[in-house]
């Protein structure tokens, strides 16, 4: 029994959630494991209304850019409530924005008023204020901390709208009329991979789009565990969809998550890559520690169930289909997996009942699906969530389509890609240095199927433009389609799989062009490497710089105490060196120039905000110039080496 | 029909006794004693189960033998396998029929318990017509002695079987991890030495298959199948819920199949042994093909039901046992919002 709200903009879904969904919990928030504090989507409404009113009060005009700063929390979503109620739009970043950021934003996208969200960020951003000559309002979230001179608190703006709305003040009602589906709900800056900030217009429409068109059958019994950043646009769509179905968000973070998952018993939940490598690499861990007898068990339930799905993804048509199945080879596999299916079937329906349940009871056992967002998900993860019966649903998507592209749905669930386009959705594959088109293209065999090349789409979620940069928008956005820089191929059953950045490319001096996101993820498979990234831009080799990890060599008695320490002990060289040998071999399919000739240990791990972004990928030019003095030691070698 | 052979050699029984013994174990193994306790907090659940496993079970079992014109030895097993109190297994089916687990356990429980009064009195009183045809037949082949239904038998066969039981339960108490592996395995081991003893079966009386009349192989499928229907309309008419309904159609239907064993193995003995111990087998094999169908079905059924009983579980989890949960108008079907476990219930025991 699925029910969508439709409505043409935020502060309508908003309003027409609390009328259709009343009194159910839209937000639980997280006071001790076993304790939550729902707020309903009337009251959220209510407050918002009043919130709006305060802000509106406070000289926020229509189509106003507010800053909201900090993270997932209550007032957070209070906040935007807000802020699309009094149609305005809000300007969102997390806890972790640099000054320099903060400066850029408030300046770049003329914010009078801002919400910060802890004591420390109302300080920073005061002592910044003499720079800020624009900022005229500050407001903070947290209720338990104390304002200074010149902040408000959110609490007392909502109370002086509160007031006012009981006097019979209406000026939001007509705020909420005056929402046009091309005004911006939100101007989020991504630092991304490279350059300077980049302040992303997205519209109601744009948003509004992703509600109607993505995938999944949910009702208001579902409850949807957050984790991600809000101020992200994945994880703000996945909230806006919830409300759409009358679902409760349930505010959790990393560090709860496994507990959070028990009590919760998620239905649905948004993530990124990291999340599963984390859960998968606790799986395993699990089962390891686990009884003997418990081991084989898992072992073999996981193998039938192998069986099983490969059987049954056949005899479908969903797997990772680059190239078309000659018939010839169809007549004779069909037999051969209907017999397997069947044969495996009762072996499977008794390990399945009898042991990965447990396994899936241990993430809440009532996943229905999950959406994995945000970067490239691992194969072998993917495999291992579907072949234990936890659907991962691969998305792909970026800020500046509000962000989906595609994603995989139950039905079409295809691993190893991002599945179909959603609806409306039109993907070309064009050649990056020509733009010709790749696909669709009637004159190349298949219409151009599993050619790689640039993706570019066009549709209802592609955004406005990046605010005040004509010239870069122009560049993004040709003839309504957008350049998304990403390789991909559509494989013959119509999904999309992406192959990596087209900038990440390495061009080595040789000419030979090298995807590095492949190997550096074949590279993380080892349990010794944490992270890494491949270098060699113009040189004439490839090689790696490597965070080792401390925990396993820890394990295999190598005396170090820092991951510093690692990069001065010789044997650790020669585990990794064996390792990458291992993986990266000709025999295991890479090509010759993708050999790894050399590598460095770095003195330090990789961190969310300076070398990772908040989903995870490697800030590819701030590591390079950080550890610049590395990759130039790296390549002295290169005129001395022969190989 | 004649059975001149024996159907079990010794070591079969050797191996069916330590089937017996290891899923008597398991059993024990997933019981506490806090589930003998929640009998008593689930009084109507649990009474519309009884009524439903010891009222409707033997007297379906009863008439399908009647109807079928049952041999008289299967329709004793017949009607032993009705008399039967439920299987664990019909915990493991409820689970994934999305029915009330707790509600399954209790009842697998307090009829485990209540076995020993009722299997005895319940057989003798159905068996009756058919003790008489056998006593006739073996007089006709020159014995001198009636067949009786070995009641005292019975009764100790019980009592030895729930030895292991107590072991199991011991288990639970001194080692929690050990006791999942028991529990595990003991699904395991069914399943393999059933389909074992098919194997040997085939292999040693191929022609058995053929010599056993059609009607025993209806009556073995059937009076699981009329198990579940009955119990699922049974308890649906005295105004039970689905997620309770569900778990009363399944423990319904679902007999203690190695209870049927012990008891043929160590109170009965040939001419009518081996034919008992054919239907046994046979009804234990049909019960893990129908329940799995039967339990896709509901599983498919009771969703709707369920995630709402899930969701209002977890507001008064975390949202504090006072919370109410209030839909929107329309959302529930009728016959939902009269049930008091879309309420305000108890959290529902998982595993």
């Amino acid at each position: 029994m699925e029910y969508r709200i439709n409505a043409e903009n935020l502060a309508l879904l908003y309003r027409d959630a609390s009328e259709r969904f009343d009194a159910l919990p839209a937000f639980a928030i997280r006071k001790s494991p076993l304790d939550w504090k729902p707020v309903s989507y009337q009251e959220l409404y209510q407050q918002g209304l009043d919130l709006a009113t305060g802000l509106i009060e406070l000289g926020v005009r229509a189509r106003d850019h507010i800053g909201l700063f900090g993270d997932n929390r209550f007032e957070w979503i209070l906040s935007d409530y807000g802020v699309q109620l009094c149609g305005a739009a809000d300007v969102p970043r997390g806890r972790d924005v640099t000054d320099e950021e903060l400066l850029y934003i408030i300046d770049h996208a003329n914010i009078q008023v801002a919400f910060v969200e802890t004591p420390a960020l109302q300080d920073r951003i005061l002592r910044l204020r003499d720079q800020l000559p624009g900022l005229r309002e500050i407001i903070l979230l947290d209720p338990d901390a104390l304002p200074r001179k010149g902040v408000k608190k959110l609490q007392d703006v909502l109370h002086h709208g509160a007031r006012l709305r009981v006097e019979g003040d209406r000026r939001v009602e007509e705020r909420i009329a005056g929402v046009r589906p091309d005004d911006l709900f939100t101007l989020i800056y991504t630092s991304g991979t490279t350059g300077k900030p980049k302040g992303v217009m997205l519209t109601h429409a744009n948003m509004i789009s992703q509600i109607k068109n993505i995938p999944g059958i949910h009702n208001c019994n579902d409850r949807v565990l957050s984790v991600l950043p809000i101020w992200h646009i994945f994880e703000r769509v996945i909230e806006m969809y919830t409300v759409s179905f009358g679902g409760c968000t349930y505010y959790s973070s990393i560090q709860t998550l496994g507990e959070d998952m028990q009590n919760v018993e998620p239905t649905f939940m948004a993530s990124a890559p990291r999340l599963w490598e984390k859960l998968h690499e606790k799986i395993l861990r699990q089962v390891k520690a686990s009884h003997p007898v418990r081991q084989v068990l898992f072992h073999i339930a996981y193998f039938l169930s192998r069986q099983y799905r490969d059987s049954e993804y056949f005899l479908t048509g969903k797997f990772l289909k680059l190239r078309p199945v000659p018939l010839w080879k169809r007549i004779v596999l069909t037999p051969f997996h209907v017999a397997r299916w069947l044969i495996v079937l009762p072996w499977y329906g008794f390990f399945n009942a009898a042991v990965l349940e447990r396994l899936r009871i241990g993430v809440g056992g009532s996943l229905k699906a999950t959406i994995s967002g945000g970067g490239a998900l691992p194969i072998h993860i993917d495999r291992f969530f579907n072949y234990v019966g936890i659907p991962v649903l691969e998305g792909y998507g970026m800020t500046e389509t509000s962000p989906v592209i595609s994603v995989r749905s139950m039905d079409n669930l295809v691993v190893g890609t991002v599945g179909p386009p959603i609806p409306e959705t039109e993907i070309r594959i064009a050649d990056p240095e020509t733009s010709e088109i790749l696909y669709p293209n009637d004159k190349l065999p298949d219409q151009g199927r599993a050619v790689r090349g640039e993706v570019w789409l066009r549709g209802p979620q592609v955004m406005k433009g990046y605010y005040r940069d004509a010239e870069l928008t122009g560049k993004t956005i040709r003839d309504g389609w957008l350049r998304t820089g990403d390789l991909g191929v559509m494989t013959h059953n119509d999904c999309l799989k992406i192959l990596g950045r087209c900038k990440a490319t390495i061009v080595l001096s040789s000419g030979e062009n090298i995807e590095p996101e492949p190997i550096e993820m074949r590279l993380q498979q080892s349990r010794f490497i944490d992270h890494c990234m491949l270098v060699g831009q113009d040189r004439k080799f490839l090689g790696a710089l490597i965070i080792p990890s401390l925990a396993e060599f820890r394990n295999e008695g190598i005396d170090a105490e820092s991951v510093e320490d690692l990069t001065r002990i010789s044997e650790a060289h020669r585990i990794v060196r064996s390792e990458i040998h291992r993986m990266i071999s000709v025999s295991n399919g890479f090509k010759r120039y993708e050999q790894i000739r050399d590598f460095r240990l770095l003195p330090d791990t990789f961190q969310v905000g300076r070398e990772l972004t908040n989903l995870y990928k490697i800030k590819r030019h701030e590591v390079e110039s950080k550890f610049n003095h590395v990759i130039g030691d790296l390549f002295s070698s290169e005129k001395s080496r022969k190989f | 029909m004649e059975f001149d052979t024996q159907l079990l050699y010794a070591h079969d029984q050797i191996l069916l006794a330590l089937m017996i013994f290891v899923i008597m174990l398991g059993m024990g193994a997933s019981l506490t004693t806090d589930d003998f306790k929640a009998v008593g907090r689930r009084p109507r659940g649990v009474l519309i189960g009884f009524l439903s496993q010891f009222g409707l079970m033997p007297f379906i079992a009863f008439s399908l033998a009647t109807l079928l014109g049952f041999p008289p030895a299967f329709a004793i097993a017949l009607i032993l396998i009705g008399c039967l109190p439920g299987g664990t297994t019909s915990n493991m089916f409820t689970y994934f029929s999305r029915g009330s687990v707790a509600l399954s356990i209790s009842m697998t429980t307090a009829s485990t318990l209540l076995a020993l009064l009722m299997m005895p009195v319940l057989l003798k009183l159905y068996a009756a017509g058919f003790t008489g045809q056998i006593s006739a037949e073996m007089r006709a082949a020159g014995a001198e002695t009636d067949f009786v239904i070995p009641t005292g038998n019975i009764i100790n066969s019980l009592i030895l079987v729930l030895v292991p039981v107590a072991m199991g339960m011991i288990l639970r108490k001194k080692s929690p991890g050990w006791a999942k592996t028991a529990e595990d395995t003991a699904g395991f081991v069914a399943i393999i030495v059933i389909l074992y003893l098919l194997l040997t079966a085939f292999i040693r009386h191929g022609d058995l298959f053929l010599r056993t009349p059609g009607v025993v192989y209806i009556g073995a499928l059937g009076i699981g199948l009329t198990g579940f229907l009955f119990g699922y309309w049974f308890s649906r008419l005295l105004g039970v819920f689905p997620l309770f309904q569900r778990a009363i159609s399944l423990e319904t239907g679902i007999q203690n199949g190695p209870l049927a064993f012990a008891v043929i193995l160590l109170s009965f003995q040939e001419p009518v042994q081996s034919q008992m111990l054919w239907l046994a087998i046979l009804y234990s094999t049909f019960i893990v093909l129908t329940s799995s169908v039967v339990t896709l079905y509901y599983r498919k059924k009771g969703k709707f039901d369920w995630d709402v009983y899930r969701n209002t579980v977890i507001h008064n989890r975390l949202f504090g046992p006072e919370y109410v949960t209030h839909y929107p108008d329309g959302f529930l079907p009728p016959r939902l919002v009269k049930d008091p476990s879309q309420g305000n219930s108890p959290s529902q025991k998982r595993n």
